[in-house]
């Protein structure tokens, strides 16, 4: 059953189009991964699916509804974790919670117990009367999530949830998210970290000016770029390095340099790689380490964008 | 029930000892140091100095000569002494040197009067009483023409037994200086949650919690109405605190009708709380803030939160009648001191009216956007 599908979406701002005709689906169960550069029409996207933007053109369904026409009940089963933080700083952990939840139609002692469980969940079960302007930046992203997940929506869309926290909060967010999964809610993942992408979603979109330009497993989508081979250099210093000169070697595609290693996408069919290493001599940089990697999610993005997520 | 807990949670400012403080304190305070400062000019007595006139009869009509002759008797025994001026004094100058209040010079084409700068409140009691004797001895003169005897009856003052009536405006009180800044901070500080209001929506846009609002099941006039509901309750327990204790603790003198004074500064908080909003909308970003604010201040100067003005005239009277605090500072002062309901209603009228096209422009406005 598909929690989500979205027809022929489409989004204007005066003459810009942000979103172009999109179509996609979300079945049940799925981490769904929402990839884009930014302004690629992503959030957009996500806003039209959240009811917080107006739809240009198509149409969207949540768990078989048109939102259009049964938008309280779209909205009833939806909870959004927005990439920003969207928290009362002046009312407590439980307030906050409390206060979200309760525009939900919770009541009562089922809100109380719901509140409990949501920050219990984000582990946040001893900062019930804390106020936010006291957390760490982990902590409010956590208190952010329980706001969302306190009416226990079917489907959750999390907006880059771990941008600009320490990696023992991102893995327990990272692991909230696939907890979550398992109890049953459907969850549309967007992040700038491939890595993360690569961990928890099973399927994944890329949007690029508007458009999904690729859409489908993490298997499904390295395999559009079967044809290209990723080759690590581990390099002493990159100073000397010509790119240009490495750049015109035949089958090169890409090259890249982060820090000490030199990332070359070279056509996998032409086998060029001791004139790849012979340049890197001639630049008088000293190699201390070669790798041929498989294709991973981030070339993928690259290849198929002309740009990496991380360099917006 | 959504309407009802978003007012709750506005209502929860009230936790902020900042918020409170600037809401609450500060008015008590203004009122205090205002009450205290200027009890002096609040004290309600004028003195008037004597009355002396100098005048010359150039007139040729006997009858005229006659009538004024009955006329400075009857003023002087009313306590406004009309002294006849020799040929060789100069009248004008008398008055300048200000030995008399005013000259008055008679002639058969009229009669002309020179008022004093100096004893402004005197001179002009001596210019009415003048110039009732001049219209009643115009209309005597035209009546004289064909019955001679009503002409003399008009003068004698048949009817209208004296030139000077003593009236009392304020008959049982008048609002000494804590009576005063009692209802004249009391309003201004209501229309300074208009500034709180311009923030209302604003503040949930840069907290991003408009997002999680609109994500849930609530609508855009649910979210507007439970705010404003909110601010509005906020700002009328707020009031009657500050009413309350300006009147058990400061002995401020708020009339015999509490009710209705409180319906009218409620009627305020509403147009207040409209204002803010409204130009939230018209105005958008960090301006509107400053906008209102100049317009706090401005209807603040005018509108008499300093010092009174209900006796401006001229430019200043019109500026100070554009002013919303004037409106409900009159229609307070009307109501506790003469029970003058007319004013009352027309102040209510007003705030309400303007409430209602401000709000209907931020709703529209609202409705038409994306977001809140």
């Amino acid at each position: 059953m598909n929690v989500l599908e979205v027809k022929q979406l489409s989004k204007k701002f005066g003459d810009f189009i942000a979103v172009d005709n999109i179509t996609m689906s979300v079945k049940e169960g799925e981490i769904f991964g929402f990839l884009g550069a930014n302004g690629a029409g992503k959030s957009t996207a996500i806003n039209m699916i959240a009811s917080l933007l107006r739809v240009t053109k198509g149409e969207i369904e949540v768990l078989g509804k048109n939102i259009a026409k049964h938008s309280k009940f779209a909205k009833m089963n939806i909870g959004i974790v927005p990439q920003e933080m969207a928290i009362y700083e002046d009312m407590t952990a439980y307030e906050n919670v409390r206060f979200f939840a309760g525009l939900y139609g919770l009541r009562g002692a089922e809100l109380k117990e719901r509140v409990i469980e949501a920050l219990a969940f984000v582990g946040l079960g001893d900062k019930h009367k804390s106020y936010p302007k006291n957390f760490s930046g982990g902590m409010k992203r956590r208190l952010n999530i329980a706001c969302a997940i306190a009416h226990r929506p079917k489907l959750l869309i999390m907006d880059e949830p771990t941008v600009g926290i320490d990696p023992q909060s991102r893995n327990y967010i990272l692991g909230s998210v696939k907890k979550l999964n398992e109890l049953g809610c459907t969850i549309i993942y967007t992040s700038h970290y491939m890595e993360e992408v690569e961990e928890i979603c099973t399927r994944i979109a890329i949007i690029d000016h508007g458009k999904i330009i690729a859409e489908g497993t993490k298997g499904q989508l390295k395999a559009i770029i079967t044809n290209q081979k990723n080759i690590s250099i581990e390099v002493r210093s990159a100073e000397n390095l010509n790119k240009s000169k490495l750049e015109a070697i035949a089958g090169v595609n890409r090259v890249e340099v982060e820090d000490r290693i030199v990332k070359v996408t070279s056509d996998s069919e032409i086998n060029n790689l001791n004139r790849i290493i012979q340049q890197l001599m001639a630049d008088d940089l000293e190699i201390r380490a070669v790798e041929e990697n498989e294709p991973s999610l981030e070339t993928v993005f690259l290849t198929l964008t002309g740009r990496s997520l991380r360099d917006q | 029930m959504n309407v009802f807990r978003i007012m709750l949670k506005e209502l929860k400012v009230i936790r902020d000892p900042k918020m409170l403080l600037f809401l609450l304190v500060s008015p008590l305070v203004t009122m205090l140091i205002l009450g205290t400062a200027l009890t002096g000019a609040f004290n309600g007595s004028l003195s008037v100095g004597e009355i002396n006139v100098l005048y010359k009869n150039n007139s040729s009509a006997s009858d005229f000569s006659r009538y004024w002759d009955d006329f400075t008797g009857q003023m002087r025994q009313a306590g406004i002494k009309l002294e006849k001026a020799d040929e060789k004094t100069d009248g004008k100058t008398e008055v300048k040197n200000n030995r008399y209040v005013g000259y008055a010079e008679i002639t058969d084409s009229g009669l002309e009067y020179y008022s004093s700068s100096q004893s402004l409140i005197e001179s002009g009691i001596a210019k009415s009483v003048l110039t009732a004797f001049a219209d009643r001895y115009r209309l005597a003169a035209v009546v004289a023409g064909t019955d001679s005897e009503q002409a003399d009856a008009i003068m004698s003052g048949n009817g209208s037994e004296s030139y000077v009536v003593e009236e009392s405006l304020n008959a049982t009180r008048k609002p000494g200086a804590m009576d005063y800044f009692a209802v004249a901070i009391t309003t201004m500080i209501i229309l300074y949650s208009a500034l709180t209001a311009a923030q209302l929506i604003d503040g949930e846009r840069k907290r991003n919690t408009a997002v999680r609002l609109l994500a849930s099941p609530v609508t855009k006039i649910e979210i507007f109405t439970g705010k404003l509901a909110g601010l509005v309750v906020l700002n009328a327990i707020l009031t009657i605190i500050v009413v309350l204790i300006s009147k058990y603790v400061f002995n401020a003198y708020w009339g015999e009708n509490l009710g209705l004074a409180f319906l009218i500064l409620f009627t305020e908080i509403i147009f207040a709380v409209s204002l803010g909003l409204g130009l939230s909308y018209i105005i958008k970003g960090n301006a509107s803030g400053t906008v209102v604010m100049i317009i706090i201040q401005l209807a603040a100067f005018l509108g008499g939160s300093y010092f009174p003005v209900e006796e401006a005239t001229g430019f200043m009277g019109a500026l100070s009648s554009l002013s919303p605090l004037q409106w409900s500072n009159a229609a307070l002062l009307e109501l506790i001191y003469a029970d003058n309901m007319s004013a009352t209603i027309n102040a209510m009228l007003l705030n309400i009216g303007f409430a209602v096209v401000l709000l209907g422009i931020a709703l529209t406005m609202m409705r038409r956007r994306e977001g809140l």
